[in-house]
């Protein structure tokens, strides 16, 4: 008696662990011959909206209520898109149109979000929605064909550059852009004051040329020895000093078209050596870009090159400095920066069933083709509209912070995330700024290593 | 007649006890199958190929040349030899300090040998996160405990950047592997030396044999077993190394903390190289066979 009620316990518990190992139970997985989800039955509504045509307020209710599925959204920390209240807000108001359509949210970080994404498709359990930028869902994921075009839902008056941003060499649009913010400096106000570094800054346009970078920086050094850092610690935040090496003197990091890196160029290489022998200016390989931000905002550096008006905002980093924190455009020889810019958005994952596909541009179509919902949604990312939308932030507590930084947005630059070997030439970059910095190379060869090895996985990648 | 009743009841009994040891063994051989045997045949499959698990790339059998490559890659064996020097350097340090802190505590009051076996096991239930997180305050090269204090005792003249600096960052991740390392070995060194027959170690006293001879000579080979366990799951503790790395310093500076684990995890998770992250994979796993396999072999010659 004993060993059978053993041998059933142990069978309960064999069972129950495997229950875990099964997917996404809920949804009917459709037969394999189902036809690819970007070719969606022909009597299906047409998603396309062309540009210039009027957009309709709010999809009728009675084409949601007929789309049955069970979707899952995966979701990166931008602004609050990780924030379980603002999601479910955006998603009751989803369902109170789709009422049958179910989606599950999946919140993810920066560390380990990419693995659990990447897993996810291996096990084919990939999100049917996700939220990020270009550098994930075109040059990765759309660039080994795991996402599903979605140029038919690019609502009208969507700025160009941000839809250029999110589409690959064949035309196919990976991401459907929904907020953009442009990537900036951020200095201690009152340090620059005291040092007298404020008079080489253009205080209304938030810029100022190069010449006056190096004064603000040798006059900030005076009293107070660590004014910045080249940050190169090998974990994101790259976007800062790329932003800062490219700026000073013009040079560029990928050619226009964006097939080829020319990070090389005798720009970079002036404005790396410059940075190199500033003082003030240290190049440091055991901090990453979250560590800058934390060293600004408690006092202990005087700039941060990885900064953003998400920062400004959070809780943990710019509301806890006890200081001005006035934000600014990287320094330039013309006075006219071009900003890293940060574009997200949604892309959707292939899973193979035109059903989910269609639930999930359904669900894209509603955040971001009625203005009062994609007001919301921005809203939600913290960020700035991608295309022509009326009153976001007005009246919110956000409105002044977000004018103030908003200035910088026009500044936005080329988008060249999107360049193939991305992420090989990213670690590439760490480790070349970390040559230089210990003199274990001299700048050029430093950079022309960059380049070799950026290019090399560029031409594999093809 | 009764005899044949016997044998054959004997015979179904011993059938039945086969069938459920069987049963008993099947779910965890189930899941050893399964989460084990299958992805260690799949590494090895997966490194013959040019794998990037691109949805529309078609996999290119390319026998050994990721082996080959492995063997020109300059990361790869910075790496390798990076994390030949944390094995070499972490395993006997950790040996022989929690063993000789066991030596200490284990014949001291029962509470007070609770205390320490405490206070040295707390950093292996800690989250290998905090902890690093901890550390790397400790390191901070601005602000870090060890530079205010160095600095502030006159030990140091300026801050050094711990981690950031290729001369000590490698220095600095073995010491925090060391302190999240001994707390296993010395609770199970302080039960070994508690199990060693003590009418051996009178007899040896009884007949003058010094402490050091008692430990050579008595303890040294009855803890044998406990050691050997010890040396085998801190060499392979050691050589998969990540957790700090990939917290503190992302295997820099230039590469000069870069391990074959983390380099396994950034080949594959970052750079989309399955193949050829395979390929390490099994590299690293013939290094710790051939390690342990030489340990067991010395453990037992002695």
């Amino acid at each position: 008696m004993k060993r059978i009620l053993a041998l059933l316990l142990a069978s309960l518990m064999c069972v129950s662990m495997l229950a875990a190992c099964g997917g996404n139970g809920g949804t009917n997985e459709p037969p394999a011959s189902n036809p690819p989800a970007s070719n969606p039955p022909a009597s299906n509504p047409p998603a396309t909206q062309p540009a210039g045509d009027d957009v309709p307020d709010a999809p009728p209710a009675d084409s949601g209520s007929d789309l049955t599925a069970s979707l899952t959204l995966a979701t990166y920390p931008v602004g609050k898109m990780t924030d379980e209240a603002v999601i479910n807000e955006l998603i009751a108001d989803f369902n109170a149109v789709y009422p049958n359509i179910e989606i599950t949210v999946q919140y993810l970080d920066y560390t380990s979000g990419d693995d659990t994404v990447n897993a996810a498709i291996e096990s084919g359990n990939a999100p049917d929605l996700i939220f990020e930028g270009p550098e994930r869902l075109v040059a990765n994921w759309g660039a080994k064909g795991y996402l599903v075009d979605l140029k038919d839902l690019v609502p009208a008056g969507t700025y160009d550059v941000t839809v250029s941003s999110c589409t690959n060499d064949a035309g196919a649009v990976y991401e459907l852009p929904v907020c953009q913010t442009a990537h900036c400096m951020g200095i201690n106000k009152d340090l620059f004051t005291e040092a007298g570094a404020m008079q080489y800054i253009d205080e209304e346009n938030h810029t100022w040329t190069t010449e006056n970078f190096i004064k603000a920086v040798e006059a900030v050094a005076a009293i107070h020895p660590k004014v910045g850092v080249v940050f190169c610690g090998g974990q994101g935040g790259d976007q800062g000093n790329r932003a800062l090496v490219t700026n000073m003197y013009g040079g560029t990091y990928t050619n226009p078209e964006h097939t080829r890196y020319t990070a090389n160029c005798e720009e970079n290489v002036k404005a790396l050596q410059t940075l190199k022998d500033l003082n003030g200016i240290d190049f440091d390989p055991a901090i990453v870009g979250g560590d800058e931000i934390q060293l600004f905002c408690n006092g202990t550096l005087a700039m941060a090159t990885c900064w953003n008006v998400s920062a400004a905002q959070s809780d943990t980093q710019g509301k806890l400095a006890n200081f001005e924190i006035f934000p600014m455009a990287f320094p330039t020889e013309s006075g006219d920066p071009l900003l890293q810019g940060g574009i997200w958005g949604f892309g959707v994952f292939d899973n193979g069933d035109a059903n989910r596909v269609e639930a999930a541009k359904a669900f894209i179509k509603f955040m971001t083709e009625d203005d009062a919902q994609y007001t919301k949604i921005v809203e939600a990312t913290n960020f700035w509209p991608t295309r022509e939308v009326e009153g976001v932030y007005a009246g919110t507590d956000n409105e002044a912070i977000m004018t103030e930084y908003g200035k910088l947005v026009p500044f936005m630059g080329d988008y060249y995330q999107i360049t193939l070997g991305w992420a090989e030439a990213r670690t590439a970059w760490w480790n070349e700024l970390q040559n230089i910095g210990s003199g274990a190379k001299d700048v050029q060869t430093a950079l022309d290593d960059f380049v070799a090895t950026a290019n090399a996985a560029a031409e594999a990648a093809e | 007649m009764g005899k044949k009743k016997s044998e054959s009841m004997s015979r179904a009994l011993v059938r039945q006890e086969t069938i459920s040891g069987y049963l008993f063994l099947l779910p965890s051989l189930f899941f050893f199958v399964v989460f084990v045997i299958y992805p260690m045949v799949m590494c090895v499959f997966t490194s013959l190929f040019d794998s990037t698990m691109g949805k529309d790339t078609q996999d290119t059998f390319i026998g050994l040349k990721n082996y080959i490559d492995l063997f020109q890659d300059d990361v790869f064996l910075k790496g390798l030899l990076n994390t030949i020097i944390i094995v070499v350097v972490s395993v006997p340090t950790v040996c022989a300090f929690s063993l000789w802190v066991a030596s200490c505590i284990y014949q001291i009051q029962d509470w007070a040998c609770s205390v320490f076996r405490c206070i040295f096991y707390l950093p292996v239930v800690t989250g290998s996160v905090a902890v690093a997180v901890v550390w790397k305050w400790m390191f901070n090269g601005y602000y870090g405990l060890i530079n205010t204090t160095g600095t502030g005792l006159g030990i140091l003249k300026e801050n050094i950047n711990w981690l950031g600096d290729t001369r000590f960052a490698l220095g600095c991740i073995i010491l925090i592997l060391f302190t999240t390392s001994v707390g296993q070995p010395i609770v199970l060194y302080v039960s070994a030396l508690g199990n060693v027959d003590q009418s051996l170690v009178e007899a040896a006293e009884v007949d003058g044999a010094t402490k050091l001879q008692v430990f050579w000579k008595i303890k040294w080979p009855q803890i044998m077993p406990t050691t050997l366990y010890i040396l085998v799951i801190t060499t392979i503790n050691s050589f998969q190394c990540f957790a700090l790395i990939q917290l503190l310093t992302s295997g820099g500076p230039e590469n000069s903390t870069m391990t074959i684990m983390f380099y396994i995890y950034h080949t594959c998770f970052k750079l989309f190289k399955y193949g050829y992250a395979n390929a390490m994979g099994v590299v690293l796993a013939l290094f710790i066979a051939v390690l342990s396999a030489v340990q067991f072999k010395l453990a037992k010659s002695e």
